[in-house]
C-alpha cells in the first residue's frame, strides 16, 4: 500500500518521457535535407483552386515568376518593356506591340503574336473586363507585331497589361494545370494547399534565375508562418504582421525587408447616402472629420515601426510621380475641427474589413474622432459581410486598404469614386462632376506625364477640396528571411515581386 | 417474444429520432446560409480581381448560381438532392461538395484518431495516477493538468508546442501534411483537451468503482491498491469513457478547424472555415449535413452499443443510463 504512489509516480514519468524519447528521431534543426540552392518560401493560403482563379496557375494571385507579361511594372509604378521590346499608338483606339525577337517557351516553342492573342483573349473573358478587351481585341500583324484594340478607347491600356494575370502562355499548354509560359522559372510540381515548386527555365530570354529551385509553401496562418522561419523549415516568408516583424528583427540569423509603400489606408465616405446615412453630404463635416485625426501619430505610434509612412494620396505616392506633391491633405487640426462641429455631437458608423485593417488603426481614428465630437460606433466585418454592408449604404465611413498593382495612375479614383464606374458601391461614394471630368482627362491622356499629372490634380480635387476621402498611412509589405538569402529587391507590388534575383550565401 | 418487440420498438424510435435530427439540421444549415450576412456571388467576383465587382456581372452570376429563386424552392431541390448523396457545387472550386468533402474527410480523420489516441494514452495513466494517490502532491497535480487541458484554448497550445518542439528542439515539422511527423503536433493539440475531459471523468469513475463491494472485497483478501485499481476498478469504470470517446470522435472533427487552420493542415475543419469566409453556401450545408450525419450515426451506435455491452440496460429495465 505505502509503495502505491512512489510507484505510480515512477511510471508517470516514463510515460511523459515516451513521446521525447520517440521525437528524437526527428531530423536535426536546421538541417532540412534538401539542395542549397533551392529556396522554400511561406506563401499564404493557396488560392488557385478557386473558381475565380482558374486557368492561372503560377500567375496570380501568387506570381512565381513562370509567366511573363507584354510589359512589366518598375518599383517607381511606371512601365518597362517585358516580352515586347516597344509599343506606340497606332490611330486613335489601339497600341501597336512589337515582341523582341527570338523569344521561346520554355518548352523550345516559339512566343509568337498568335500565342500573344490568344492569352489576352482568354484574359478578357476570365476578367472583370476593366481593361475593355474582347476575344477580337488583337489583330496579328506578323510573328512578333501585333495590334490591341479595345472595345473602348482606353489610353491606360499598357498601364494595365503589366498586371500578371496577363502573363502569356503557350496556347497548347493548360494554364489551369501545367502552363507553359517564358519567365524565369518554369512549373516543376503543384499540389493544392501544400506547395508549388518552379525550376529555372534555362531557355529564359534575359538574366538566367540565380537559384534552381523555389518552393513557395502555403502557410495560410501568419504566426507559424513565423515559427516555421524560426524554426528553419523554410527561407523567408511573405506578410510578416508589424508586431511579428520586430520580433524576427531582433534575431540575428533572420533579416526583415520593407518593401517601398503599395497600398494606402484609405477611410472612405458615403458622400452620397440615404437617410440615416446621410450625414456626410455636409462638406464641413467631412472636413471635420479629416481634421480631428493625427496621421502622424497614427504612422509612429499605433502603426509603427518603417513599414507605415505619412502619405497624402489614395494611392502609393510614387504612382503620381512628382506631381503627388499636388495634393497636400487636410491638416491634422482637432481644435477647428471642434469649431467646425459648433460644439454638436455627430453619430457616424464605421465599417472596417478585419483582414485588412487591424484593431489598433480602427481604435486610434474612434478615439480621434470621439475627441473632436464625433461618436463613432465601429463595425468589424469579414470580407463577404463588408462588401454586402458597402453595396447597401449602410455606412458613413469605411477603411480599407487598397493595393496598386499596375501603373495606371486613375485606376482607383476611376474605380471607387468616378460616376460612372461600374463598382456597386460607387454610387455612394462617387464624387462631383468636376471630379469626374477629371478623372477622364486622367484616363484618357496621351502621355504618361499627363496622365500622372491630371490623375493628382483629380486627386486633389477629391481629397483636398471636396475631401470626399481620408488618406490616413501609406503601407508597405513585409518580408523576413535568413540571413544568407541575398539579392532579394522588395517592389511595392507583392504581385510583381521578381525571386529570379535571390541567392543563399554558403 | 415481448423482449424482442421492445426492443423493435425500441429502434424504430431511435432511427425515427436520428432522421428527424437529421432533417432538421438539414433546415438549419441551409437557413443559416440563406440568410447569412454578404453575397456569395459578389465575393467571388472580389476574388476574381481583387477589385469590387461591376453590379451587372454580380447579378448575372446570381442569376447563375440559382440565388435570385424564392428560399423554399431552393431548400426543396438542394434537400432532394442532397438525401441521394449530391450536396451541389462547391461556388468556390465548382468541384461538388461530396467530392471535396470526400478528398478532406481523410486527413480529418487520421487527426481526430490520432488525438483521441493521443487523449486517451494521457488520460488513462493521469487517472489513475491521480486515483493511486488520491489527495496527494501527483493527484493534485494530475487534476491541475487536467483542469489546464480544458481551460487552454487551442490555437494558444498549438503555437507553445510548435515552439517547444518545432523552434527550440527543431524536432517536429511546423505545418503542413506528409509523414507521420506532420501529424504529431496537430495531434497533441487537439487530443489535450480531449485528455482533460477523459482524465476527469475516469477519475471520478474510478473513485466509485473503488468504493464497490468487490473492490473492497478484494482488497479483504489481500490485494494491495493498484492492482485492484488496474485490473478491476479500471474494467468497469472505462464503460462511461468508450461512450465519451465516441462522443469527443465526432466533435473532434468539428473541433479541428482551428487547428487545421494554424498547422495548414488538409482536412476538412480548414477548407470549411475558408468556405464560410467566402460564403460558399453549398459547402458550408454539406459539411454540416456531413458532420451531422457523423454525429447521429456515433451516438446512434453508442446508444446500441450500450445496451449491448451493459447488461443492467434493458427494455423495461431500470430508468437509468440510455435504455
Amino acid at each position: 500500500m505505502s509503495n502505491g504512489p512512489p510507484r505510480t509516480a515512477r511510471d508517470l514519468r516514463r510515460l511523459l518521457l515516451l513521446p521525447l524519447f520517440i521525437c528524437s528521431c526527428g531530423e536535426p534543426r536546421g538541417a532540412p535535407g534538401r539542395e542549397a540552392r533551392s529556396l522554400i518560401i511561406a506563401y499564404g493560403a493557396d488560392e488557385f483552386p478557386l473558381t475565380a482563379n482558374r486557368d492561372r496557375l503560377g500567375r496570380y494571385p501568387l506570381n512565381a515568376g513562370i509567366c511573363e507579361p507584354l510589359v512589366r511594372l518598375t518599383a517607381d509604378f511606371s512601365v518597362a518593356p517585358a516580352l515586347a521590346a516597344r509599343w506606340e499608338p497606332a490611330g486613335n483606339d489601339a497600341v501597336r506591340f512589337v515582341l523582341r525577337p527570338g523569344i521561346t517557351f520554355s518548352d523550345g516553342a516559339p512566343l509568337d503574336s498568335r500565342a500573344v492573342a490568344h492569352t489576352l483573349s482568354s484574359s478578357a473573358r476570365a476578367r472583370t473586363d476593366y481593361s475593355f478587351l474582347s476575344d477580337t481585341s488583337v489583330r496579328v500583324i506578323d510573328d512578333t507585331t501585333f495590334d490591341v484594340r479595345p472595345t473602348r478607347i482606353n489610353r491606360r491600356l499598357v498601364d494595365q497589361l503589366v498586371h500578371p494575370t496577363y502573363g502569356i502562355v503557350e496556347p497548347a499548354s493548360d494554364p489551369a494545370n501545367h502552363p507553359i509560359c517564358s519567365g524565369p522559372f518554369r512549373l516543376a510540381e503543384y499540389v493544392a494547399h501544400d506547395h508549388l515548386t518552379v525550376v529555372r527555365n534555362e531557355r529564359y530570354r534575359g538574366t538566367a534565375a540565380r537559384l534552381d529551385t523555389l518552393v513557395f509553401r502555403f502557410i495560410p496562418d501568419e504566426t507559424t508562418r513565423t515559427l516555421a522561419l524560426r524554426a528553419g523549415q523554410i527561407d523567408a516568408m511573405v506578410d510578416v504582421g508589424p508586431s511579428n516583424a520586430i520580433a524576427l528583427a531582433r534575431d540575428p540569423k533572420l533579416r526583415v525587408v520593407t518593401a517601398p509603400p503599395g497600398a494606402v489606408i484609405v477611410m472612405y465616405m458615403n458622400l452620397n447616402g440615404a437617410a440615416p446615412f446621410d450625414q456626410l453630404r455636409d462638406g464641413t463635416l467631412r472636413r471635420a472629420v479629416a481634421m480631428a485625426i493625427d496621421r502622424r501619430t497614427l504612422v509612429e505610434r499605433v502603426l509603427g515601426g518603417p513599414h507605415a509612412a505619412m502619405v497624402a494620396t489614395v494611392n502609393p505616392p510614387a504612382v503620381l510621380g512628382a506631381f503627388a506633391a499636388l495634393v497636400q491633405g487636410v491638416p491634422y487640426s482637432p481644435d477647428a475641427a471642434r469649431r467646425a462641429l459648433g460644439g454638436r455631437r455627430h453619430a457616424l458608423r464605421l465599417i472596417a474589413q478585419t483582414s485588412s485593417i487591424d484593431r489598433a488603426t480602427v481604435e486610434f481614428v474612434q478615439a480621434q474622432l470621439s475627441e473632436a465630437g464625433v461618436d463613432v460606433t465601429v463595425e468589424p466585418l469579414d470580407a463577404a459581410a463588408f462588401e454586402s454592408r458597402l453595396n447597401s449604404g449602410a455606412f458613413d465611413l469605411d477603411l480599407e486598404l487598397p493595393n496598386q498593382n499596375d501603373a495606371n495612375p486613375a485606376f482607383l479614383l476611376a474605380l471607387r469614386w468616378y460616376s460612372k464606374s461600374n463598382t456597386r458601391s460607387a454610387r455612394f461614394t462617387h464624387a462631383s462632376a468636376r471630379f469626374d471630368a477629371l478623372v477622364e482627362a486622367a484616363l484618357g491622356a496621351p502621355t504618361d506625364d499627363e496622365a500622372r499629372r491630371t490623375a493628382a490634380v483629380a486627386m486633389h480635387q477629391l481629397v483636398d477640396v471636396e475631401v470626399g476621402a481620408v488618406p490616413l498611412a501609406g503601407v508597405s509589405r513585409i518580408y523576413a528571411m535568413r540571413e544568407s538569402v541575398r539579392g532579394f529587391v522588395p517592389h511595392p507590388s507583392r504581385l510583381n515581386q521578381d525571386w529570379s534575383t535571390v541567392w543563399i550565401a554558403r | 417474444m415481448d423482449r424482442a418487440i421492445g426492443a423493435a420498438a425500441w429502434l424504430a424510435r431511435r432511427i425515427g429520432g436520428a432522421v428527424a435530427v437529421w432533417v432538421l439540421i438539414s433546415f438549419l444549415a441551409f437557413s443559416l446560409g440563406a440568410f447569412a450576412p454578404g453575397d456569395p456571388a459578389e465575393v467571388m467576383l472580389l476574388r476574381r480581381t481583387g477589385d469590387p465587382p461591376a453590379e451587372a456581372d454580380v447579378e448575372r452570376l446570381r442569376h447563375e448560381l440559382g440565388l435570385d429563386r424564392p428560399f423554399a424552392l431552393r431548400y426543396a431541390a438542394w434537400f432532394s438532392a442532397a438525401v441521394r448523396g449530391d450536396f451541389g457545387r462547391s461556388y468556390r472550386t465548382g468541384r461538388p461538395v461530396i467530392g471535396e468533402l470526400q478528398a478532406r474527410f481523410p486527413a480529418t480523420l487520421s487527426l481526430a484518431v490520432a488525438a483521441l489516441a493521443v487523449g486517451l494514452v494521457i488520460a488513462i495513466p493521469l487517472a489513475i495516477v491521480s486515483v493511486a494517490a488520491r489527495d496527494t502532491v501527483l493527484d493534485h497535480g494530475a487534476r491541475l493538468v487536467a483542469l489546464a487541458g480544458v481551460s487552454v484554448p487551442s490555437y494558444w497550445l498549438a503555437y507553445v508546442l510548435m515552439l517547444v518542439f518545432a523552434v527550440q528542439l527543431g524536432l517536429l515539422p511546423v505545418s503542413g501534411a506528409g509523414d507521420i511527423r506532420h501529424l504529431v503536433l496537430p495531434a497533441l493539440t487537439l487530443g489535450l483537451g480531449s485528455a482533460a475531459t477523459v482524465t476527469r471523468l475516469l477519475r471520478a469513475s474510478l473513485l466509485e468503482e473503488m468504493s464497490s463491494g468487490y473492490v473492497r472485497t478484494a482488497r479483504a483478501k489481500g490485494m494491495s491498491r493498484l492492482p485492484v485499481l488496474v485490473r478491476h476498478a479500471l474494467r468497469n469504470a472505462l464503460n462511461p469513457v468508450i461512450t465519451l470517446s465516441a462522443l469527443r470522435f465526432g466533435r473532434l472533427l468539428g473541433e479541428a478547424a482551428i487547428v487545421e487552420t494554424v498547422f495548414a493542415w488538409p482536412g476538412i475543419g480548414r477548407w470549411m472555415v475558408e468556405s464560410i469566409y467566402d460564403r460558399d453556401y453549398p459547402a458550408i450545408q454539406g459539411f454540416v449535413l456531413y458532420i451531422a450525419t457523423v454525429f447521429v450515426f456515433l451516438n446512434f451506435a453508442v446508444d446500441c452499443s450500450y445496451r449491448l455491452l451493459d447488461p443492467r440496460v434493458r427494455v423495461g429495465g431500470p430508468a437509468f443510463g440510455r435504455g
